[in-house]
């Protein structure tokens, strides 16, 4: 199969950063809203993300509950849930656990193409220190973006839609 | 653990010493004393008052309690060099002080050192063997290396002889929800309900994990506990709310086949439903609508 594109749009990516550093001792995650590019099949536009929680990640009540309005509200706007978002509560830890590979498989069985956004703590933690206000792209790295597809696809590339810092 | 009104006074205190108000040293206590977690405030404000000297004169003996909260912080901004300064003075004053032995055991931690870190603790627990904050620290480096299995042990051992620690119970808990080990985490919440039947956080917290673990009983459970919760705290707590409704929806859904074990009547899904409209209604009458529908598909799921 071919490659598939993730656009993350500088809204949903503000969002999620800002997420992260505001509990930076607690691991958090969040949802990304999105739909597949009415002009490409092969590009997945994120175009926003909700935040969702900074504690007791595993526990499933908080969870369906905001899933539930989640979907609500933004199929009003035509978009879906099509990916997860997680940061780990230690700095160096760049692994998937357990509860995040569940949430994303679930949302996988819904959007084939979920993706799940890893957050790349040392990256975010070096963002303040550049100082350049030109747009920069490969902040893009600051996620490491790994897919759970079903169809085995690795994801290509992600890109941000005019993002500047 | 922190209650609304000290957290609503928390946030007052830290706005206006943000805002150059004064009032640092009753925030660095109030910090102390609720054992919050506000490392860059408390270094900012903590290091206003050392640096300075008169203020520092005029919290008298006050100032070395000062400089351990503000190493700690520091440590915890990954501030080393102000850390080892104030551990410094601190040694300097208390020379073979255990609690300044103590201090330099996080400092070898936040430098990532855990076998030193490790082998100080050890030798300070031979002198100590009940100190709790070095039994709790080497709990702290087995969960900062990521070694869940050794934490958890480390932890149920300290909990057999320290079963009133309410927090490090809330710890195991925590750390068992986040390796999904529900079963083990009921537990912690069991004792913690046991030793304090009137925090309703832990009712809650049951309640999440029962509905978590899944089964009719649980779930019947979970109920009852969600219910528990919105008894202590007035039925202001929204999360037991939607637990009601989600708990009443999933039995309906797992009992669907069954029809005579029905004594679970719809009014109390009903009650909790107009409750949190109300709520709404009063707090996010833009989401009341979302709400609505919400509640809604849970009913007819």
């Amino acid at each position: 199969m071919g490659e598939l594109k993730y656009e993350l749009s500088q809204n949903a990516y503000i969002k999620l950063v800002l997420h992260a550093r505001k509990h930076k001792t607690a691991a958090v995650n969040g949802v990304l809203l999105g739909r597949v590019s009415p002009q490409n099949d092969a590009v997945v536009e994120i175009a926003d993300s909700v935040p969702l929680f900074h504690s007791h990640l595993g526990l499933l009540p908080n969870l369906e509950i905001s899933l539930i309005m989640i979907e609500e509200h933004y199929s009003a706007q035509g978009l879906g849930i099509v990916g997860y978002f997680h940061a780990n509560e230690r700095f160096d830890d760049l692994e998937l656990d357990s509860i995040a590979k569940n949430i994303g498989n679930h949302i996988c069985r819904y959007f084939p193409q979920c993706a799940v956004l890893l957050l790349d703590n040392k990256k975010l933690e070096a963002l303040p220190k550049g100082k350049d206000r030109s747009p920069v792209m490969q902040v893009s790295a600051v996620f490491v973006c790994i897919e759970l597809s079903n169809y085995g696809v690795s994801v290509s590339f992600l890109a941000i839609k005019r993002f500047w810092l | 653990m922190v209650t609304k009104t000290e957290e609503t006074q928390l946030n007052r205190l830290e706005n206006q010493v943000d805002n150059g108000g004064g009032g640092a040293w009753e925030y660095l206590c109030l910090v102390k004393k609720l054992k919050v977690r506000r490392p860059d405030k408390v270094l900012r404000h903590g290091l206003s008052i050392l640096n300075d000297p008169k203020k520092r004169s005029a919290l008298g003996p006050d100032v070395w309690t000062l400089y351990e909260q503000v190493s700690i912080a520091a440590m915890d901004c990954q501030c080393l060099d102000v850390a080892k300064d104030c551990i410094k003075v601190l040694q300097k004053q208390f020379p073979e002080s255990k609690r300044v032995g103590r201090l330099e055991g996080i400092l070898l931690e936040a430098k990532g050192l855990w076998a030193e870190a490790e082998k100080a603790y050890s030798s300070l627990l031979e002198d100590n063997p009940l100190d709790p904050v070095l039994h709790k620290r080497r709990v702290a480096i087995a969960k900062a290396q990521g070694n869940f299995p050794t934490a958890i042990e480390w932890l149920n051992k300290y909990l057999e002889t320290f079963m009133a620690d309410h927090d490090a119970w809330r710890e195991l808990a925590e750390i068992y929800v986040s390796l999904q080990m529900y079963k083990q985490a009921a537990f912690c919440y069991e004792e913690l309900i046991l030793s304090q039947p009137t925090v309703p956080l832990y009712h809650l917290a049951y309640a999440d994990v029962l509905y978590t673990l899944g089964g009719v009983d649980n779930i019947l459970l979970a109920k009852k506990y969600y219910a528990s919760t919105i008894d202590l705290t007035g039925g202001k707590n929204t999360k037991a709310l939607f637990g009601i409704c989600l708990c009443s929806s999933a039995i309906a859904q797992l009992t669907k086949g069954r029809n005579k074990e029905d004594k679970e009547s719809p009014e109390l899904q009903s009650l909790a439903a107009a409750a949190l409209e109300k709520d709404y209604k009063q707090r996010a009458p833009a989401k009341l609508l979302l709400l609505t529908s919400a509640l809604k598909s849970l009913k007819t799921s």
